[in-house]
């Protein structure tokens, strides 16, 4: 793969996308240390706190033999008093072959990219994107049914604000799925209907139609902001429970990219459902990270 | 570079004020315009430097209603001598400038030493604009005759709202008798939260917190509103949505004497600018969508916006770098403006170019200029329609950032006039803007 950064799955193509996805497979199926990074430093920097996603690079990048450095902005003197391009240079100048970074605000890998020589790895940016989970969350999905083509995948809850729906949306479009996003016009525009995307209401409606359900979470934030009325409220439209399971097809599979508010998006029984692909998702994150570390820095 | 009469030769004289578009001499002494001839003879003029404007465009001086000069308070961003080379370079005769300075200019005092700050420069005259409340806290009324007095052209808050209905009514009241206008900035505290683009299909792909268009209508509207109840005059600063503009309109239709005006960029870009989390378009009011720039267009064509202005926001540089949420608000225009309105407006008559930029300016602030009529004030604005890039580096502006950055614009300034004195010149090889003190006598400059 020639390209330097992964910053969305918006510029990666169909076939690069499979390529990835392949060698994560590969990496699944042997799970034994690589040297495909021996000897490149690779930078953790986590503007905004994510034990799943941090701990998850670590090992991916350890599995790669690359050297594992973690930088916590709110300690370093180092990001704290300098511009985001001084970072990058600083970093660069140092050796680091990539930086995988975590941002509160859309669009902050993007501006790290434009300074820093290296390689940058979106782990999630804001609201805007979040790549390599839409990465596992594809592989996850290929495990399932064999390949992504004519799937028909619905997005529930918040997805006005959901970095790992955006990311998917592409990825899912990509490889030739279709997409139905659910929600409250509150939290899913009108505006984010396109192309092999569809904006629905009535999850109800939807449940028996889609192969795999990919559920969001419900930030308290968004309650204290008159986006939703309470939890109750939200839950009786939009929660995925045991009364809405049973509308599942045969063989629908729950996703969800953690963590969860139980009782908000969902209950505890769907944690228990057969379907439900939690696990493989969190244990799929360390290969397709693997996967895109290697394609980009080896 | 100081002198007493200049002949202005062979230049296409475009004067709404005379419906004059045509080949003509301009003869100026004395700080006025003396004579607009066919042909004046070198032995008429009392031997008045000669300028050959053969094939340029000769207007009465451009207006600009809305800039920020930074002074007092925000010298590194820009100063009034700055902004005023800046205003000249860019074929501007006069600016606006607004009162979001600190301190906010909300006193007599402060409004006096804005005026002698730009007498002191010598090049563009500065209207000061003084603020709607002090401080520009939306909170306590400020001292309206005292300040028009001082020499306040129109009153703004503008870079915030009045949020406060009540306020902004009894504000219009009380000022209702002065002829100076009340200038709205339009954006609704709570719609607009954080918002840092125009909230549509760009915002939502790219999850960029976003404003919507509704901030600015229903501000519009509240103050059209009240502009009417009140009977206060009022123009609407940097209208920026389709729907906004048919604001406009209905009041005028009900009898309010409303005005609003347009800028280069809401003309020129969208939302689109954002792709890519570029950062250079990051503006108040947020640069809207297509159908908002045909809508703004056809208003500036059919007559329904009034005047055009920059909105001049110079910062400099390292308000400019870094992720969009620390992006400092607004750029540069003075510099771009005449070349990026061409480029918006191809299709309009020279003549109500001129209109929108000078005469109507004039009506509206109450100023001199806006004509070429013999007697008047000598503020001219020479342009050429040749295509240019714009180089910031080259502006004489301290704040560098334009969206417009790397373009090419079908027409530029020449040759700048104000009192009488060639205060900026490019007919020749470089490019000068005059020396302060260096010109036409100070008592001209800025009343």
């Amino acid at each position: 793969m020639a390209p330097r950064n992964l910053l969305d799955l918006d510029d990666v193509s169909a076939e690069e996308l499979v390529a990835l996805l392949d060698r994560a497979e590969t990496f699944h199926r042997d799970p034994s240390p690589r040297r495909a990074l021996a000897g490149v430093p690779v930078v953790n920097l986590f503007f905004e706190p994510s034990t799943r996603t941090q701990t998850s690079f670590a090992i991916a990048e350890h599995r790669l033999g690359a050297e594992v450095v973690t930088i916590d902005p709110g300690d370093s003197s180092m990001v704290k008093g300098e511009s985001i391009a001084d970072t990058a240079v600083t970093l660069a100048a140092m050796g680091v072959g990539a930086i995988v970074v975590r941002h509160k605000e859309s669009g902050f890998p993007y501006v790290l990219a434009r300074s820093f020589p290296g390689h940058v790895v979106n782990a999630g940016d804001g609201t805007h994107a979040h790549p390599t989970q839409a990465l596992l969350d594809l592989m996850t999905l290929r495990q399932e049914f064999g390949g992504i083509k004519g799937l028909r995948v619905a997005v529930v809850g918040d997805v006005a604000h959901s970095r790992v729906a955006r990311s998917n949306i592409h990825g899912l479009r990509a490889l030739g799925a279709q997409t139905i996003l659910v929600g409250p016009p509150t939290l899913l525009p009108d505006a984010m209907a396109q192309t092999a995307v569809q904006v629905e209401r009535d999850l109800d409606c939807v449940l028996p139609t889609v192969d795999a359900v990919m559920l969001l979470r419900i930030q308290r934030e968004r309650l204290d902001s008159a986006l939703v009325p309470s939890v109750a409220a939200y839950a009786e439209q939009f929660q995925l429970n045991p009364r809405r399971l049973a509308l599942l097809r045969e063989g629908a599979v729950v996703m969800h990219p953690g963590p969860f508010n139980r009782g908000v998006e969902l209950t505890d029984e769907v944690l228990e459902f057969p379907g439900c692909r939690y696990v493989n998702q969190v244990a799929n994150g360390v290969f397709a990270r693997m996967a895109v570390l290697e394609a980009l820095c080896a | 570079m100081s002198v007493s009469s200049l002949l202005l030769r062979g230049g296409r004289v475009v004067d709404p004020t005379q419906n004059l578009d045509g080949v003509r001499d301009v003869l100026i002494e004395n700080g006025r315009v003396a004579r607009i001839a066919d042909q004046i003879g070198a032995g008429e003029t009392r031997g008045a430097v000669e300028v050959d404007l053969r094939g340029a465009i000769i207007a009465p001086g451009f207006i600009d209603p809305h800039v920020h000069l930074r002074e007092p308070g925000q010298m590194h961003k820009e100063s009034i001598a700055s902004g005023t080379a800046a205003a000249v370079a860019g074929g501007f005769t006069a600016v606006a400038a607004m009162p979001n300075t600190s301190p906010a200019l909300d006193t007599p005092e402060l409004i006096r030493a804005v005026l002698e700050r730009a007498r002191a420069a010598g090049l563009a005259r500065v209207y000061p604009i003084a603020a709607i409340t002090q401080g520009r806290a939306g909170k306590e009324l400020a001292p309206y005759r005292l300040l028009a007095q001082g020499g306040a052209v129109a009153f703004s808050d503008d870079g915030s709202t009045v949020d406060d209905a009540r306020v902004l009514r009894r504000a219009a009241l009380y000022a209702r008798d002065l002829p100076a206008p009340f200038i709205s900035h339009c954006e609704e505290a709570a719609l607009r939260a954080g918002g840092l683009m125009n909230e549509g299909e760009t915002s939502a792909r790219l999850g960029i917190a976003a404003s919507p268009r509704l901030a600015e209508d229903i501000i519009v509207a509240r103050d059209l509103l009240i502009a009417g109840d009140t009977g206060k005059r009022w123009h609407i600063a940097h209208l920026s949505t389709q729907r906004s503009l048919a604001l406009v309109k209905w009041a005028r239709s009900q009898g309010v004497a409303a005005t609003c005006e347009v800028t280069p960029h809401h003309l020129v870009f969208t939302d689109a600018l954002f792709e890519g989390f570029a950062a250079t378009g990051r503006v108040c009011p947020p640069l809207r969508t297509e159908a908002d720039v045909a809508a703004l267009r056809a208003g500036v064509r059919d007559g329904s916006v009034d005047v055009l202005a920059t909105d001049h926001a110079p910062h400099s540089a390292g308000d400019k770098a870094g992720p969009l949420s620390e992006t400092a608000v607004g750029f540069s225009g003075l510099e771009v403006a005449v070349g990026a309105y061409a480029l918006a407006l191809p299709d309009l008559p020279l003549i109500r170019f001129v209109a929108l930029l000078s005469t109507n300016v004039a009506r509206l602030l109450n100023v001199d200029g806006g004509t070429l009529a013999p007697g008047s004030i000598a503020d001219v604005t020479v342009l050429r329609d040749e295509a240019w890039t714009v180089r910031p580096e080259r502006f004489h502006s301290k704040g560098r950032s334009t969206p417009f950055s790397g373009m090419r614009l079908p027409r530029r300034a020449v040759a700048t006039v104000v009192g009488g004195a060639l205060v900026y010149d490019a007919t020749g090889r470089q490019a000068q803007v005059a020396n302060a003190g260096e010109r036409h006598p100070a008592a001209e400059i800025g009343i």
